[in-house]
């Protein structure tokens, strides 16, 4: 009988997993403060390790997830949907590892007019990740109340384009022309990424929940 | 013997057709292995016979009175009928098929029960409706279950699962109580040595052969016939077309799974919207219904006018 034992397996690894990608934007929203606060590459490298270690690990625990539910748990429909859900919130960590990839091998500056909206465009997508894993922590307690949690993630990625644009429109206004602009332009969009990803992630949990509405 | 073959026949192509309204789309789905869904089937059919199928063996051998000649006419027209429909892929009712049979026969010889008749043909009219009644009482319920009680999607998978197992245990001895008597029910009282509780036991293995050996390609195909279901709303119509099988059986009238199962989808579409139902096969089903026992009917008036004029 499957569903009585596996069925609690599979809920500890969500949990477990949603736990990593917490951890992850943590260590990641850190190194960006710690990166802003004192531009110092060898200090800093340590910090970004960390990030890269923490999406590895969120990696491993998807995998694991995986191979229990391809050994034949859960509905057909159930699996399919548990499973594209698990690979579109892969891709938060991933862009958070890409960030961090990006300042590292681009040698990435930020000036320090530019600090302060960059740390409130990354606590905007942190907040917005909270979001996202609070609904997809939902469905595997309370699955009709996790729309109130996708809700959320649609007004703080609304929030977040808006820094954005406003971000990019100083870049392209205070600074001198420069190849630094582009880059900086790209790192904002590349963060505003996360939180892009995380309405992806919510898109898919509105559908779980839209398809057991009855 | 030889006419109790043909009610056998009949009881084959009965389990091989039926067994797809309990468990066809947990299986098409999935949900539920084929192997397991047989298996529980099977078993259930067969008790469903031996302990409730007296009721409706009792009902169609009272509709006519019956010689070994007529037997012989009753199922091979019934079965004639049956092959037929399937041919046309029209959906069968074999209950319409000979019921419509005995009718012919009982029209011919002019020895025929209008009342009973009358009683069967209203059970198939009101099965529907029934089927259909009980379908948005179960949703409903159901959905306020999923919508009210804190539960993971997890869970919910469980309740569904643990829920199609459930009824389609009970669906398939509602089935094999109902049915029972389309298979063996004419032969009551005709065959010397053979008591009801035997022809009730012949009928329900007969069934429960069909489901065994023929039983899988109608499961993989009735899946989302009328409209595509879910679990949920797998659970609804076999749940309802269960409980409206059983309350015939306990009449004692046998009434088509076929039927039930249509009547509860469409009350589910009736709570979803009609936009999902697919009214093509709705209008086949109709046809189905209609054609069925008038074909019997003719058929076996006919075969019963021709043999007894080759004899005298």
């Amino acid at each position: 009988m499957f569903f009585v034992n596996k069925q609690k397996k599979i809920e500890t690894q969500i949990a477990q997993y949603n736990r990593q990608v917490a951890n992850c934007m943590d260590v990641f929203r850190q190194a960006l403060q710690q990166y802003c606060d004192n531009f110092d590459r060898e200090a800093i490298k340590a910090s970004f390790e960390k990030v890269h270690k923490a999406e590895s690990l969120a990696d491993d625990i998807r995998q694991d997830i995986e191979v229990v539910m391809y050994s034949k748990a859960l509905f057909p429909e159930s699996r399919g949907d548990i499973l594209n859900l698990l690979e579109t919130m892969d891709k938060v960590p991933n862009q958070a590892e890409a960030v961090v990839h990006m300042i590292w091998n681009q040698y990435i500056s930020i000036p320090k007019e530019f600090h302060s909206e960059i740390i409130q465009l990354v606590d905007i997508c942190c907040r917005c990740i909270d979001a996202m894993l609070e609904a997809a922590g939902k469905l595997f307690t309370n699955f009709t109340n996790a729309t109130v949690a996708v809700g959320k993630i649609d007004e703080l990625e609304s929030e977040a384009d808006r820094i954005e644009a406003s971000l990019i429109e100083k870049i392209f206004s205070t600074q001198p022309d420069s190849i630094d602009k582009l880059l900086l332009r790209d790192l904002v969009k590349n963060i505003a990424g996360i939180s892009d990803r995380a309405e992806n992630a919510g898109d898919r949990i509105r559908i779980i929940i839209a398809k057991r509405s009855v | 013997m030889l006419p109790l073959t043909g009610g056998l026949y009949l009881g084959w192509a009965l389990g091989a057709n039926d067994a797809a309204n309990v468990f066809g789309t947990a299986v098409a789905s999935r949900i539920i292995t084929f192997r397991k869904a047989c298996i529980l089937c099977s078993v259930s059919i067969i008790l469903g016979a031996m302990l409730q199928g007296g009721a409706g063996i009792h009902t169609l051998s009272g509709l006519t009175e019956q010689t070994t000649m007529t037997l012989l006419i009753i199922s091979i027209s019934a079965a004639f009928t049956v092959t037929l429909m399937t041919t046309m892929s029209l959906p069968i009712s074999t209950s319409q098929a000979v019921v419509g049979a005995i009718a012919g026969i009982g029209l011919a010889t002019n020895t025929m029960n209008w009342s009973g008749l009358t009683k069967i043909i209203t059970c198939w009219v009101v099965t529907p409706v029934g089927a259909m009644f009980f379908s948005c009482i179960i949703y409903r319920l159901l959905a306020a279950l999923i919508k009210y009680v804190p539960m993971s999607i997890l869970t919910r998978d469980k309740i569904l699962w643990s829920g199609l197992l459930i009824v389609g245990t009970y669906g398939s001895y509602a089935l094999g109580a109902n049915n029972v008597a389309n298979a063996t029910g004419i032969f009551s009282g005709q065959l010397a040595g053979i008591s009801d509780s035997q022809l009730a036991l012949f009928g329900g293995v007969a069934i429960a052969v069909g489901v065994l050996t023929y039983s899988k390609r109608v499961m993989m195909a009735v899946g989302s016939g009328i409209m595509p279901l879910d679990a949920f709303t797998a659970f609804t119509a076999v749940a309802s077309m269960a409980v409206t099988v059983h309350i015939f059986a306990v009449i004692g009238v046998p009434v088509s799974t076929s039927q039930a199962i249509v009547g509860s989808i469409i009350g589910i579409g009736m709570i979803r919207g009609t936009h999902a139902i697919k009214f093509g096969v709705l209008r086949n089903i109709a046809m189905g219904w209609f054609l069925t026992p008038v074909i019997s009917l003719i058929l076996s008036a006919a075969s019963y006018a021709v043999l007894v004029n080759a004899k005298f």
